[in-house]
């Protein structure tokens, strides 16, 4: 049992793992890193609802700043996706 | 169905490569991706064209009744005038900017739609292109702002509201440009490549299409307008405050 896993071990090499860690922390990057954001733009576009249901006179207003800040709210998300990118076409 | 897939391969290994072409200068080197370059170009003999044909049709007297060229540009023009310039807080500074906001508008959505061409990259796929456009913004709101308020009220606005909150202005300062920046260029290649990888690993057929309707033509336009409408909002914050 133990000569098995060791001789397994043995053709992995420290390149093998360095890109199992890269592809891992990549997936580990975008998955954290969408919650915020899609969090925050949900809690955006909720409000931005409700106020045109409350008033519809004003819903190119509250359009426009519902997609300004959500696309404030966007750029932690696209960040981490930097990160991603760069982890794997980069390092 | 295999082979599709197999020949496909080739572009996925491609992925993240540039065409670089490397310029020695004085023993140092110059390094340019070209095809950025040459893209940018396109866009922007693509835009003068198109406004020069444009505007060939419209010279008649002014009491004559519109044609349609006219009218559809009117229609356009009034569209852009009030999303965009209504959200400055001063009518002489927005009729100063529209031309510059609406120029910025227009280069990132033709350079943004232009990626949906098969054998074309998108300007704004590379960050030297959209960081170039976001620091053009940043030093046109510093030189305004500088212009219009004094250079004493300017220096003193990174004081307040209180002198220990220096560093905090400066690094929001300097986040601005990154962010504006970041935003673009990360939505438009996470787009690319999504439909790329998609198109390569799991279906040739059919399905790109509608992905690149999505990415390419409905983000591109949304991230166009949020690109602009960020430059309005950080000229006026620059020139108001």
């Amino acid at each position: 049992m133990l000569q098995e896993a060791q001789s397994v071990a043995s053709g992995i090499s420290g390149a093998d793992i360095a890109t199992a860690a890269k592809y891992i922390a990549a997936g580990i990057c975008m998955g954290i890193g969408a919650i915020g954001p899609a969090i925050g733009e949900g809690i955006a576009a909720a409000h931005a609802l409700d106020g045109m249901a409350r008033q519809p006179e004003m819903q190119g207003a509250l359009l426009r700043t519902m997609v300004l800040g959500q696309a404030i709210t966007e750029s932690t998300g696209i960040y981490s996706l930097l990160i991603a990118i760069v982890l794997l076409f980069v390092v | 169905m295999h082979e599709i897939f197999s020949q496909l391969a080739g572009l996925l290994a491609h992925l993240g490569e540039k065409p670089i072409l490397v310029i020695p200068v004085l023993g140092a080197e110059i390094r340019v991706d070209w095809m950025t370059i040459l893209m940018s170009w396109i866009v922007m003999a693509l835009i003068v064209v198109v406004a020069v044909l444009l505007r060939r049709g419209l010279r008649q007297p002014v009491e004559e009744k519109p044609n349609r060229v006219q009218a559809t540009l009117d229609a356009l023009i009034d569209l852009l005038h009030s999303q965009l310039s209504a959200n400055f807080s001063s009518e002489d500074l927005a009729r100063k900017m529209f031309p510059f906001v609406s120029t910025l508008f227009l280069y990132v959505l033709v350079s943004n739609w232009l990626g949906v061409v098969p054998y074309l990259d998108s300007p704004t796929r590379d960050l030297n292109v959209t960081l170039g456009l976001a620091l053009l913004v940043l030093f046109l709101s510093h030189t305004l702002a500088v212009r219009r308020k004094g250079i004493k009220r300017y220096l003193r606005g990174f004081i307040e509201p209180y002198p220990f909150m220096l560093p905090m202005n400066l690094v929001g300062e300097v986040a601005k440009p990154l962010s504006h920046s970041f935003r673009l260029f990360g939505n438009i290649s996470a787009g690319g490549i999504l439909v790329t990888v998609v198109f390569v690993k799991f279906a040739p057929i059919i399905v790109p299409p509608i992905l690149n309707l999505v990415f390419g033509l409905f983000f591109g336009a949304i991230q166009a307008f949020v690109f602009a409408i960020l430059a309005v909002a950080y000229i006026n914050v620059a020139v108001e405050s």
